[in-house]
């Protein structure tokens, strides 16, 4: 019980992003804990994932079955328990992402296990786990506590540690029985779907002008536009505008929407929650307006007008055509 | 086929206001607190409603809370929910998911249930954890983060939105939870003559020994959990603000995006 295992997201054939930065997570833990951090793969003909994942230097659980050739809850927590049990390790390293969440907190109800999720940083405090965690809407940081007899399952937010790089000296890659019954599995995949791209891609563009709630009418979309045309960029969004029809979905930024680098983002009245951040925090001059002094895009923001932006654009509008 | 959906709400505090911490570090100030239906959860219960209107059934609206959850109860009530069921564990805060989802669990089995709703996260504490707990509690297949619900039969066909936009299909079979994500749907505003309805609706409430517990702190927990205590985050980074009047800020915002070459000529 001194050990971590950590579960490898990944999708046709690739790796998410979250695992390797999992795996750094997970060695400092094992770390502290004493014991070893381990990584299991869990799919069907992914023993040349297995092997991408050992240069890590960590040892390599590969779970193969046809049974889990897409992910479903079931597959995944039955699997996962088999692991678990042959294993025992302290803590279950899953990435906070939509796969993750929904395998780590069945598994935790399944097996009853303790959990505790969207973690920024984990300490160890003598028989404790320490979790660092962010609430309402990023303004307050709290750290809770798990003491438990049992594994404790952890889902880590992405993007809060960075990736592990390949290491050198390659570990072992051991298959582990795989013992679930097929007709067990009650989700059944039946297809994957892509975004239909039939609009400008944001991905793609130098200057981005986002909108959000901040904005409060659909007919405000204009001033915006015309705010983005100005300067040459195009018009993006929060997630609260697309789910809204104000905008296209393929104009949300954000972890469910486009992750994009411009050299420039002004984000008009949009609080800055995680989901959004994760999408454009790596552009390079970020400019928020909002009337919110306490909301989370000043922290990732480089400049910050505390303003009504349906006033600060037009009067910036004026200014640059005087 | 008539379903009995249950669906779990939360009341929260709203996330956009600024928060103190209190005194003791260990939760924020309440006193003056405005709170509402979780985000999430208002396309749960639409949800839950619309497929009732569609397949006949009842809805449940299932809340753990203070006494001041009974608003928000009324609210699902006036939104199209038949009944209203809040178990009455008045911890304000309510931090540990795990207790939570297994209180709720507890209230569920107690209820005809065919399919389990809840939202696919609380703004307060971003958890994602409810639903998956109560499918693994309750030994229910679940699939999270849904944003489109087909119900045919015994059986239900949901698409979970991933990262980047990609969505996976499944199909379960009923009795089934679903996490609702946002945007899966428009929500209603309930009409005026239905707030009146339910505002004299009667509101069940959960004891303890409702869910065969002799207190809140009997039910069965794999770990203990504490609260170490509340700050204000670590800021990472903090944006250079620019103050003054609206013309100020106005002049130096174009000034800026001239001077870094935005500007079209």
């Amino acid at each position: 019980m001194k050990g971590v295992l950590i579960i490898a997201e990944h999708l046709e054939g690739r790796l998410a992003p979250s695992t390797p930065e999992l795996i750094t997570t997970g060695r400092s833990l094992a770390a502290a804990l004493g014991g070893a951090a381990r990584i299991a793969v869990l799919g069907s003909g992914v023993r040349e994932l297995a092997d991408r994942l050992a240069v890590y230097t960590l040892d390599v659980l590969l779970a193969e079955h046809p049974a889990l050739a897409e992910y479903t809850g079931d597959g995944y927590v039955r699997a996962v328990r088999g692991i678990v049990e042959s294993n025992s390790p302290r803590a279950i390293l899953v990435a906070h992402t939509s796969q993750g969440y929904d395998f780590a907190s069945a598994l935790a109800g399944a097996m009853d296990l303790p959990l505790v999720t969207n973690c920024l940083a984990l300490d160890v405090d003598g028989d404790r786990l320490v979790a660092t965690r962010r609430l309402l809407n990023e303004k307050v940081q709290a750290k809770v506590e798990i003491r438990s007899e049992r594994p404790i399952v952890v889902t880590m937010r992405p993007g809060a540690e960075k990736p592990m790089g390949p290491g050198r000296g390659m570990m072992t890659v051991t298959a582990v029985p795989v013992l679930i019954d097929p007709s067990a599995i009650r989700e059944t995949f039946l297809r994957l779907e892509r975004p239909q791209v039939q609009d400008i891609d944001l991905s793609g563009a130098d200057i981005i002008v986002s909108a959000g709630r901040g904005i409060q009418k659909k007919e405000n979309l204009v001033l915006i536009e015309e705010f983005a045309k100005a300067i040459g960029g195009v018009v993006g969004a929060s997630r609260p505008l697309t789910d809204m029809d104000w905008l296209p979905k393929t104009r949300q930024v954000g972890q469910s929407g486009k992750t994009v680098r411009p050299k420039l983002y002004v984000a008009c009245g949009i609080s800055g929650a995680m989901q959004h951040v994760a999408g454009m925090k790596d552009a390079s001059l970020i400019v928020a307006i909002n009337t919110d002094p306490t909301a989370p895009i000043f922290e990732v923001a480089h400049v910050g007008f505390v303003a009504d932006v349906l006033k600060l654009l037009p009067a910036t509008l004026k200014e640059l055509k005087a | 086929m008539a379903l009995n959906v249950v669906v779990c709400l939360k009341q929260i505090p709203n996330p956009d206001l600024q928060f103190q911490i209190s005194s003791d570090g260990k939760d924020i100030r309440r006193d003056a607190l405005n709170y509402k239906l979780n985000g999430a959860d208002e396309y749960a219960l639409e949800e839950a409603v619309r497929i009732k209107e569609k397949q006949g059934g009842r809805v449940v609206a299932l809340t753990l809370g203070p006494k001041r959850t009974e608003q928000m109860l009324r609210e699902a009530l006036a939104k199209g929910g038949d009944e209203a069921v809040r178990i009455a564990y008045d911890d304000p805060s309510a931090f540990d998911v795990g207790k939570n989802a297994r209180l709720l669990a507890a209230a569920i089995r107690t209820l005809p249930h065919d399919l389990v709703l809840t939202g696919v996260q609380s703004d307060d504490y971003v958890n994602s954890a409810t639903g998956g707990l109560l499918a693994g509690v309750l030994g229910l297949p679940h699939a999270s983060v849904v944003t489109r619900v087909v119900v045919r039969e015994r059986q239900l066909e949901a698409t979970c939105e991933l990262e980047g936009g990609l969505q996976r299909v499944y199909a379960l079979p009923l009795p089934a939870l679903l996490t609702i994500q946002f945007g899966a749907n428009t929500p209603r505003y309930a009409p005026l003559p239905a707030i009146m309805k339910a505002a004299r609706q009667p509101i069940k409430e959960l004891g303890p020994a409702a869910l065969g517990l002799v207190g809140w702190d009997s039910i069965a927990l794999p770990y203990s959990f504490g609260v170490r205590g509340l700050s204000p985050p670590a800021a990472k980074g903090h944006a250079e603000m620019v103050t003054g009047s609206l013309e100020e800020q106005a002049k130096r915002l174009a000034q800026m995006l001239r001077d870094k070459g935005f500007v079209r000529r």
